[in-house]
């Protein structure tokens, strides 16, 4: 295997660390299966690039850049930004969620209050509140 | 199907010390409406406030901002059967002896949704210079998307018949939700009027525009009225 440069070696090596982290990290249950899989892929990318050197060599002569350090830095750097839009859009979609359990609470809250003050006459049936019923 | 009439909604937020003044005005002047305090997350005693006066209190245990405290009050309005909503400032600002003047084009049906505004006879309002810009530029937004002038895009003291707290119940931003709610809402069809009020300076407490808000109020703003007019149709945000 003929490496450019050790950047390249530290690039290649470097990647495949952390796939093994994030592995690793899934298997502990820190990092969940779908979060997972945008830093799985870019990171094999960047490991596959670092190894071949074929690869690293066409792809630069094909999309016209001038050192194949570079190319390794363009895909590092389309993943994070991708990473960093796919983050936001989670973190919109937990706003929501927060915002609509917060709200749901409000509710519940004020609902259990009205309940304290009065209480549910026990029904016709007899089968009187729930809470004495289990007890 | 409505079966009482008016709510008046009280966003709140660290407001203890004008909101006893604010509930005990309301009451005193407008015996006829019911009132809700929205407590947008406070960390005093806001809620404790509204509870002692017996005034059903909504507390979001975090803040979640204006807009979704307002939302939180139609959400409340429409499930308690309220024919109209009003949104009511908890600093003292607006005075409840407009309320009637505010509710009555709702409740005869001549708009959908009325705005208590500054400028429709003089007040003697004169607000800080930002403000009159941001005013000026979403009145301008407003009327470049509907087509219509509303002089007081940002005033915070309305009244909502229950077809328009409906439709805008989920759709407009947490955070600021003056221009872009109108806009939302002028895409659907409902009809503004505006009609005088008389705005008072801040009896206590902070505003919920500080400082460091000012700038991103008006990209937020202008984001927000773009979407809601590019989203006519009402679809969730989320």
């Amino acid at each position: 295997m003929e490496f450019l440069s050790r950047a390249q070696v530290v690039t290649a090596l470097g990647a495949t660390l952390l796939v093994l982290i994030v592995l690793d990290l899934v298997r502990r249950r820190r990092l969940s299966e779908d979060y997972s899989l945008l830093w799985v892929v870019s990171t094999v990318m960047v490991a596959v690039l670092g190894f071949s050197t074929p690869l690293l060599t066409s792809l630069t002569h094909a999309l016209g850049i001038l050192y194949e350090a570079s190319t390794v830095f363009f895909f590092g750097l389309g993943f994070a930004t991708a990473m960093l839009l796919f983050l936001s859009v989670k973190l919109s979609r937990l706003g929501q969620d927060h915002l609509t359990l917060t709200r749901e609470l409000a509710f519940l809250r004020l609902e259990l209050e009205r309940l304290r003050i009065h209480p549910p006459a026990p029904s016709e049936s007899g089968r009187g509140t729930p809470g004495r019923e289990s007890a | 199907m409505a079966t009482r009439e008016v709510l008046v909604i009280v966003p709140a937020l660290n407001e203890e010390e004008s909101l006893a003044t604010t509930l005990d005005e309301v009451r005193a002047v407008a015996p006829w409406v019911d009132l809700l305090v929205v407590d947008d997350g406070s960390r005093d005693g806001t809620a404790e406030v509204a509870r002692v006066r017996g005034v059903p209190v909504l507390r979001h245990v975090v803040n979640l901002g204006v807009g979704a405290a307002l939302q939180s009050g139609f959400r409340y309005a429409l499930e308690s059967g309220y024919a109209i909503g009003v949104q009511l400032d908890a600093d003292g600002q607006h005075d409840p002896r407009d309320l009637e003047a505010l509710v009555a084009p709702v409740r005869e049906g001549r708009c959908d949704v009325a705005i208590g505004s500054r400028y429709v006879t003089p007040t003697g309002y004169r607000a800080p210079k930002a403000r009159r810009l941001g005013m000026l530029l979403f009145s301008a937004v407003v009327r470049v998307a509907l087509g219509q002038h509303i002089a007081d895009t940002t005033s915070g003291f309305r009244a909502y018949g229950r077809r328009a707290m409906e439709a805008g119940r989920d759709d407009f931003p947490r955070d600021f939700p003056d221009a872009p709610l109108l806009i939302a809402l002028g895409r659907r069809g409902f009809r503004f009027l505006e009609v005088p009020a008389r705005m008072r300076e801040r009896e206590a407490g902070r505003s919920f525009y500080t400082l460091s808000k000012s700038l991103y109020y008006p990209y937020k703003n202008m984001l927000a009225s773009l979407m809601a007019w590019l989203r006519p149709d009402g679809r969730r945000r989320s």
